[in-house]
């Protein structure tokens, strides 16, 4: 029960401490806009959604994983650090010490250079990894464009017109960090990681953009707040994803909304592919492949091994925010979004409904992060080959056809619903495979189990064979 | 170099610029590549034990690799030679240093059959207990293993939990977790501890239910069956030719568990099959040893339920220790007693091999006694050392991602390959 209780109130604390975050991002902005020049905010925003936001929930994110791998694997997790402050000396704290230990334990390690390696390049190699993911999250939104005390506060730091263009140009410049690294190092393993990253991430750029394609199509913009769009009231109705497909007649609004993963699951289920396969994690970690080549970042120690650390951290976050502001609607509820706008308390109260939403934006982004670390510690390692099968031969296909099939769509239902048909039945027949596979597979096992009443065959009876076959009738889509 | 005399002697031959040293035509000149070598070991995350593979790549692919043992040689078997017959026990623990007892049982059983003594029917169900405890780490350990290297973690630290059980039921019966020196000639030193039965039932309850979970997270995982199935395939007749036993020949499709073709202790009175595979790949070496895991729980099971009593050592001073009340009582057994230390057990002249189905295979045993209460030489068949021996056969021109998984399946036990 007090377990319980102690997981409620973390949540709860959660929620709250984002909620605050967000509030003071907003009226932080609306001071900017007040006092400094208009478009201010947009500044501040660099301030708090690049620096407060994502650095913190990448830096909590290492503890996050750690705890949360322990879960999964039957452990308690770090929890030795202590904090020598009287009346907490005796707790571990839920383990958030060890983010203090951790990060002086890597600023206080050697910075160890090797002999013959490229020293600029061997430097520049996490700068050129962190840097690029760090400025990612510029272009997502994460909250409404509000009217706080008479200004007009956005919660994005930039929208360019070629909008997502960019967050494909910036992510395909990681892999020189990556590279760099391998390569610079003067070490073998090292080298093999950097190749192995540069060719991975390179041939997933393709799927990563194609697999877009349909969404830009459907929405008619590459920009993101174009795509996650605004709330409609009584005269007009919503724009981009807060339109809704189908909905309810009253003022409560209640209905199937336009989110990117009811019109396009095929596209969400390539991007989420081809954007993990980018963030190098397991169980596409071939370039750093611990038991095999120990990974590109052999040679880095202490800080600079941590900056190749924190940029995957952080790109899990970037991705996180990406796909909630793609594929789960941004900011906007799933239902009863016009209804909250249209009340006069929040219309009177810009600041209010903004930190609402902003916080909503980022439950769903650590819903997402929470996915991620359960894919990440599920699934062991593609082997290097089947990466490039997967993304050349079966990724970017799906992506291709998925084109065609939504802008066909498109063309023909203006409206979306068509896409959302198909999409919907995208769904279901993804959710019926992975059904099937796994009753077929439970039917398999119990076969193998039955067989060891058996009596003692003689020779060449394989044990499990049926699992063998049926394993290899796995459908991709089951596989994800 | 050779080729260099013969076409233009004047050049010395460097392979960096002779891509670019034909004169005919410039666009004939090609990228001169060489291949890579690394050293896998004989520190390495992949490596059991140290072992150090020396590998040459084309690109992802094996060219040539080359294991190279000797980083873990103790001189096992000459040390056996300065010491008494029941004073080499404890050096047998460190051979698979996995699944000590069996070392143990082994050594012991081969000397027993060297002296021609039949030890009691309790000593003989106590051994089979504790051979498949285990066996049941060894492939606890594998299995986790070969999950853990190849990116998941979760299953073998499931894996680790049940062999920590399985562990603390092996300290209760040993008095150690890992070296356990078990067992004497002629019999057991210690009888199972009071209320043990109960206990290693439960834990053999949670073994199954943590087998089912690595099960569950492995078996039908399109990765891991990816990965594994159709990786490091052996023929039938190359895993023979090269002495392959055990799991690892038995996943070829090849019958041989040498529990079930030359039952040794009580092993033929227990209900348990010999688990054996189609395809001698990966996943089917992965799946022969969860599979003879649940044997060996099976097998555990019976012996606990139909155990007789009776003594545990033959009742023999010139073999056994003679009870402590004697040794203090009666000047017979303090004679018995001090002779048995200082000078060791009479083992008559002769040479015997004997063999047991270790965890990997056949561990065989081969010694020779002059009579004079030591060894006169000790050689033992480890499991490991041909599987390790096969290693070049199967990876050579596959992808280097290929030979950490066939690395873990195939078992190789640092200890008992270099002794």
């Amino acid at each position: 029960m007090s377990r319980i209780l102690t997981m409620l109130f973390a949540m709860a604390f959660i929620i709250f401490a984002v909620a605050g975050g967000v509030a003071s991002a907003y009226l932080v902005g609306y001071l900017a806009e007040e006092y400094l020049f208009e478009g201010a905010s947009r500044l501040t925003n660099i301030l708090f959604l690049m620096l407060v936001f994502v650095m913190i929930t990448a830096t909590l994110l290492t503890l996050a994983e750690r705890k949360w791998s322990a879960f999964m694997q039957d452990r308690v997790g770090p929890n030795r650090a202590r904090l020598a402050i009287p009346g907490l000396s005796n707790r571990s704290l839920g383990g958030i010490p060890h983010i203090i230990t951790d990060v002086l334990k890597m600023l206080t390690k050697e910075d160890f250079v090797p002999g013959q390696a490229n020293r600029f390049l061997f430097n520049l190699g996490p700068i050129l990894a962190f840097a690029p993911v760090f400025a990612l999250f510029a272009v997502v939104p994460a909250g409404p464009s509000v009217n706080v005390f008479g200004k007009t506060v956005d919660m994005v730091v930039a929208t360019p017109d070629f909008g997502m263009l960019y967050l494909l140009a910036i992510a395909s410049l990681a892999v020189y960090g990556t590279s760099l690294a391998g390569w610079s190092s003067n070490n073998k393993f090292a080298l093999l990681g950097g190749v192995r990253a540069s060719a991975q991430m390179i041939s997933y750029e393709v799927a990563l953009g194609l697999s877009l394609v349909g969404l830009f199509l459907a929405f008619s913009s590459v920009q993101l707040p174009a795509l996650v769009g605004e709330v409609g009231n009584a005269l007009v109705s919503g724009t981009g994803q807060a339109k809704y497909l189908w909905r309810t007649d009253g003022t409560f609004d209640l209905g199937l909304p336009a989110w990117g993963i009811f019109i396009q699951p095929l596209g969400f289920i390539g991007f989420f592919v081809a954007s993990f396969a980018e963030t190098k994690r397991a169980p596409f970690d071939a370039p750093e492949g611990e038991s095999e080549i120990i990974g590109y970042f052999v040679e880095y120690s202490g800080m600079k091994f941590g900056m190749f650390m924190i940029s995957e951290f952080v790109e899990v976050v970037v991705l996180a925010g990406v796909t909630a502001s793609l594929f789960f609607g941004g900011h906007h509820l799933p239902f009863g979004g016009e209804w909250l706008a249209a009340q006069p308390f929040f219309q009177e109260h810009g600041w209010v409904y903004g930190t609402l939403l902003g916080t909503v934006f980022w439950i769903k982004v650590i819903l997402l992060i929470w996915v991620q670390l359960v894919i990440r510690w599920t699934f062991p390692r593609f082997r290097y080959d089947q990466i490039q099968n997967l993304g050349w031969k079966i990724l970017l296909p799906a992506g291709l056809a998925n084109v065609f099939i939504s802008g066909a769509l498109v063309l023909w239902d203006p409206s979306l619903r068509a896409l959302g048909v198909v999409g919907l039945l995208e769904i279901g027949f993804v959710v019926a495979l992975t059904m099937t596979t796994g009753a077929k597979a439970a039917d398999a096992h119990d076969a193998a189990h039955g067989h060891g009443h058996d009596a003692h065959g003689h020779g060449h009876d394989a044990h499990g064979l049926p699992a063998h076959a049926d394993a290899h009738s796995h459908s991709p889509a089951g596989a994800h | 170099m050779a080729d260099s005399h013969n076409t233009d002697a004047q050049k010395p031959h460097n392979p960096d610029t002779d891509g670019f040293a034909h004169e005919e035509s410039e666009l004939e000149s090609h990228f001169q590549t060489k291949n890579m070598v690394i050293n896998m070991g004989p520190s390495h995350p992949a490596t059991h034990g140290t072992v150090r593979l020396k590998v040459e790549l084309e690109g992802e692919t094996i060219v040539k690799i080359d294991p190279e043992i000797g980083f873990l040689h103790r001189g096992f078997q000459k040390s056996c030679e300065n010491v008494t017959w029941t004073q080499c026990l404890p050096y047998t623990d460190r051979l698979n240093y996995l699944s000590a007892m069996m070392n143990n049982f082994g050594f012991l059983n081969a000397v027993e059959k060297l002296i021609g003594l039949e030890i009691p029917e309790r000593a003989q169900y106590i051994r089979v207990i504790g051979s498949e405890l285990h066996r049941l780490t060894d492939h606890l350990t594998c299995v986790g293993a070969t999950g853990l290297e190849m990116g998941g973690f979760a299953p073998f630290l499931y894996g680790m939990e049940a062999r920590e059980l399985i562990q603390d039921r092996v300290t209760e019966l040993t008095g150690a977790r890992l070296t356990t020196s078990f067992g004497r000639v002629g019999g057991m030193n210690r009888d199972l501890p009071e209320g043990w039965s109960e206990k290693v039932k439960k834990t053999l309850d949670r073994t199954e239910e943590l087998l089912l979970e690595m099960d569950g997270l492995l078996t039908r995982n399109r990765i891991f069956v990816d990965r594994t199935k159709g990786t490091g395939v052996i023929s039938a007749e190359d895993a023979i030719d090269y002495g392959w036993t055990g799991p690892a020949l038995r996943a070829c499709g090849v019958d041989h568990d040498l529990r079930k073709v030359q039952p040794y202790w009580v092993y033929d009175r227990f209900d348990f099959e010999s688990v054996v595979g189609q395809h001698g790949d990966n996943y089917d070496r992965y799946l022969v040893r969860l599979e003879e895991m649940r044997q060996s729980i099976k097998i555990i099971r019976q012996a606990l339920d139909t155990i007789p009593a009776g003594p545990i050592i033959v009742d023999d001073w010139r073999i056994a220790l003679p009870p402590k009340p004697e040794v203090y009582g009666t000047i017979e057994g303090v004679m018995a007693h001090f002779k048995l230390v200082m000078e060791g057990i009479q083992v008559p002249p002769g040479e015997v091999y004997d063999a047991t189905e270790a965890s990997n295979g056949e561990l065989g045993w081969y010694l020779v006694s002059d009579g004079r209460g030591r060894p006169y030489k000790v050689h033992v068949r480890a499991p490991g050392f041909p599987v390790l021996s096969a290693l070049p056969h199967i990876i050579q021109g596959k992808m280097i991602a290929d030979l950490v998984p066939t690395f873990d399946t195939i078992n190789m036990i640092g200890g008992e390959v270099e002794q």
